[in-house]
């Protein structure tokens, strides 16, 4: 046995946690950087924010679930349910705020049937998931047979690229959702028994914790914040879409692998779904000014999550 | 019964039991034990395996409910329904397997389920948490921060932040399950330095333990266990490793099965040659021939399961070499099946069987390609070749097609051992062969493994039961601390040798 002197090795803070993800988004920063010239551009780089934004409602949450090692395959579906309700009652004449909380009920409901299926039913989160996926997509679609709706208050679509204090509010809206998630995962009970369910659920149990309450709030606020990213989408495509969110949970996943999240034993860290996400953001951007097709962008974002956990894995090699 | 106090300690136990009594279906685990706990002793608990050590503590702890026997507190008897209130009266485990959530950090896990509230509602006060933390990992003297996060940490300070959380938890009785089991001699050293202290606050601590060395160097009261009996409670100095040892040999011997020993074992069929692996085993010697069986005994995490799958090339060799029928052999499991090597595991229902397919179709699943080299698989011929197996190895199941899950555990077995045969093989290795197999059927299958060897193949046999190696092997070897610490010969097998090696005394 190696004769390791405790104090040295005594607590790491400032230990890189997954460098992946760091030289990944430094090495597209610079590749894009250095052969597009608009990349830099104030305007490109709000862009990217803005087209971050949504995906990073949904990364958030994500980590939240995957960090309880279960997973929430129903978010594009709900996504797409939650833009109809807005749009259909938008299209029906109530006022905006009504919309937005119609979504968020919505969304809220979706994330508590998750909950209750996972935590009572005791279902595969991969299961359960995929049942509420169906049901929303369904009704999402039956609404109107399929079509979008698109005759919407003025103010839904205005929402998306108003500015506050000069920056649009979809990106203040991310910067609200990371530092609430921050402190729910790292400052509260509950962010504690996340972690200790997905770690060693046994403990958490034996300490007199409750399991059930633990996942039914997580997916629930997977949820919530499922509801708000619908209607920023919503507001974005100005139209209710039944079909264009469907499938927007496997980046997020991809955002929370690429941050150095491991789908097993509690392991992650919050901040590393940012640069996840904005790792994604800066890829599809930059492929997209380069004028490459969006089935690329869909193979460069798996390749990426590759590489990312190869790197990853390096590291944690003995 | 007289249970002797430690000498200068208070009149009245902190904690004890009484004539606990606790069976399980088809074992009596415990029957009129007792034991008391002095606040500021080390109560060493010692027994072989399934003595029922381990069984009493869950009791104390709360984890299994007595059927019968009282629990006392400070001389009063009080109620003991759960793990609730064994944790009103202060009584906390330090298991093997430790209770801590991996990438929570140390204070985290320190006060799991009990942090400190912050002024909003869930919110956590966190400056309080780390210094609390902090408190009680200094009271240990360690020197671990507050902020590591668990995975990080070494198993000797892992336990030490399973003892914070006990202390933090006002423990004043504390269960230790071979503690040391992990650690190496240096971090044994810092935990009785941990365990003196905690002495000194009047701790009471149970401290099961197989080594020798400690159980003199720490306890202040000495108790054997065996078959779920209390043997006797010694102070140290009155008494001396050969006497314990004498204790906790002898079990009653609950098979009635004789076979005729090898006299004259035919050629060697695999040998290792100072063998270590990653998976812990050091500088393996062993020799298995044809025509005996050979025990490997030690008691559990003694690493024998560990040499049987090396030899099954299920773990990888770091040094030495293996020599199967004089050849170099160094593989995977894949080509031990092929080349004739047989592993029944301990654990047949998750390991040896799928439990919801056929008695054919686990039968034949070894020996696919061995039966149908061209791919094709014959309904016809397996069915066939599993109808004899039913009926050379006595397997009682009405039809080849009947779920394996639906069979006895002795039937189960000979459903495993039926599969290995189908492969053509030779060298049979078993881990526990009889666990969870009852008594009747324990017999027959002894009568199953003598018939191998009668055939010339060979066997070796892991088991924790001694009355089995005695009765059953033609030779064993013993093994303690991943090593090979002796080798016992017909004549020399007896429970007491056999246990004298594997808790080494020196």
């Amino acid at each position: 046995m190696a004769d390791v002197s405790l104090a040295h090795r005594a607590t790491s803070r400032f230990e890189i946690r997954a460098p992946g993800i760091w030289i990944i988004l430094a090495a597209l920063l610079l590749v894009f950087a250095t052969t597009t010239p608009r990349f830099l551009s104030a305007a490109n780089l709000t862009n990217i924010g803005l087209q971050s934004s949504i995906l990073l409602l949904l990364a958030l949450p994500m980590t939240l679930v995957i960090l309880t090692e279960g997973l929430d395959l129903s978010m594009g579906a709900l996504m797409a349910l939650v833009s109809m309700i807005v749009g259909l009652t938008s299209a029906a004449g109530y006022p905006v705020p009504v919309s937005i909380a119609a979504g968020l009920m919505v969304g809220l409901a979706g994330g508590i049937l998750n909950g209750l299926l996972v935590a009572k039913l005791d279902m595969p989160p991969f299961v359960a998931t995929l049942g509420t996926l169906g049901m929303a997509q369904g009704l999402a679609v039956v609404l109107t047979d399929g079509q979008s709706v698109v005759d919407l208050a003025d103010a839904i679509p205005a929402i998306f690229s108003v500015a506050v204090f000069g920056v649009p509010l979809p990106i203040w809206l991310s910067v609200a959702a990371y530092s609430v998630t921050h402190y729910i995962l790292y400052h509260t009970q509950f962010g504690v028994s996340i972690f200790a369910i997905g770690g060693n659920r046994d403990a958490w149990k034996l300490s007199g914790g409750n399991v059930d309450r633990c996942l039914i709030g997580v997916y629930a606020f997977a949820g919530v914040m499922v509801g708000i990213a619908g209607f920023l989408f919503t507001s974005r495509m100005s139209a209710g879409h039944p079909t264009a969110s469907l499938g927007m949970e496997f980046d997020a996943m991809a955002a929370v692998a690429l941050g150095g999240t491991s789908f097993e034993k509690g392991n992650g860290w919050l901040f590393g779904t940012v640069l996840g996400v904005l790792a994604i953001g800066v890829l599809r951007n930059g492929l997209n000014l380069l004028g490459f097709p969006s089935s690329v962008q869909v193979v460069s974002v798996g390749v990426l999550v590759l590489i990312a956990l190869f790197i990853d894995g390096l590291r944690s090699k003995p | 019964m007289q249970l002797n106090a430690p000498p200068g300690t208070p009149a009245v136990p902190l904690v004890s039991l009484k004539g606990v009594e606790k069976s399980f279906p088809g074992v009596k685990a415990l029957s009129d034990v007792s034991i008391d706990l002095y606040a500021g002793e080390v109560h060493m608990i010692m027994g072989e395996n399934g003595a029922g050590k381990s069984t009493l503590m869950k009791i104390l702890c709360g984890a299994y409910t007595a059927d019968a026997g009282e629990f006392h507190y400070k001389g009063v008897p009080e109620q003991m329904r759960g793990p609730r209130d064994a944790r009103r009266f202060g009584i906390s485990v330090i298991f093997q397997e430790f209770s801590l959530v991996p990438h929570l950090d140390v204070a985290q896990n320190i006060f799991l389920g009990r942090e400190p509230k912050g002024r909003l509602p869930g919110q956590i006060d966190r400056a309080c948490l780390y210094r609390e933390a902090q408190r009680y990992l200094d009271m240990l003297g360690c020197d671990i921060g507050a902020r590591t996060q668990v995975h990080k940490l070494r198993v000797a300070e892992q336990q030490m932040v399973e003892i914070a959380k006990a202390l933090s938890q006002d423990a004043r009785v504390l269960v230790l399950d071979e503690p040391t089991s992990a650690l190496s001699d240096r971090e044994t050293e810092q935990l009785f330095g941990v365990i003196r202290t905690l002495q000194t606050e009047g701790v009471a601590m149970a401290y099961i333990s197989h080594r020798m060395g400690e159980v003199f160097e720490l306890g202040d009261r000495i108790t054997v266990l065996r078959d779920g009996k209390y043997i006797g409670t010694k102070l140290p100095f009155e008494t001396n490793p050969d006497d314990i040892v004498r204790m906790m040999v002898g079990r009653s011997v609950d098979m009635s099965y004789a076979r005729n020993f090898c006299e004259t074992p035919g050629e060697t069929i695999i040998e290792m040659k100072n063998v270590s692996a990653p998976n812990g085993i050091t500088d393996i010697n062993l020799v298995v021939r044809r025509g005996e069986i050979v025990g490997l005994s030690g008691l559990v995490g003694s690493g024998r399961t560990e040499v049987a799958r090396t030899l099954f090339g299920a773990d990888p060799i770091s040094s030495g070499e293996i020599l199967y029928g004089g050849k170099p052999f160094r593989g995977t499991p894949t080509m031990a099946r092929d080349g004739g090597i047989a592993l029944i595991p301990e654990s047949r229902k998750t390991q040896g069987l799928a439990l919801i397919r056929s008695v054919r179709d686990n039968m034949v699943v070894s020996g696919l390609g061995r039966m149908f080299p061209k791919g094709w698989f014959q309904p016809s011929r397996a069915t066939a070749a599993a109808t004899s197996l039913i009926e050379r190895l006595r397997v009682a199941t009405p039809s080849p097609f009947r779920r394996v899950g639906n069979l006895s555990g002795g039937n189960q077995q000979k459903v495993v051992i039926g599969k290995w045969l189908n492969a053509g093989s030779q060298l049979f290795i078993f881990d526990e062969p009889t666990r969870g197999i009852d008594v009747g059927a324990k017999s027959e299958i002894f009568a199953l493994i003598d018939g191998l060897v009668k055939q010339g193949n060979a066997v070796l046999m892991i088991s924790s039961e001694l009355p089995e190696i005695i009765n059953v092997c033609d030779r064993a070897y013993v093994m303690k601390d991943k090593r090979v610490v002796g080798e016992l010969s017909r004549g020399q097998l007896t429970q007491e040798n056999v246990m004298r090696l594997a808790v080494h005394h020196g």
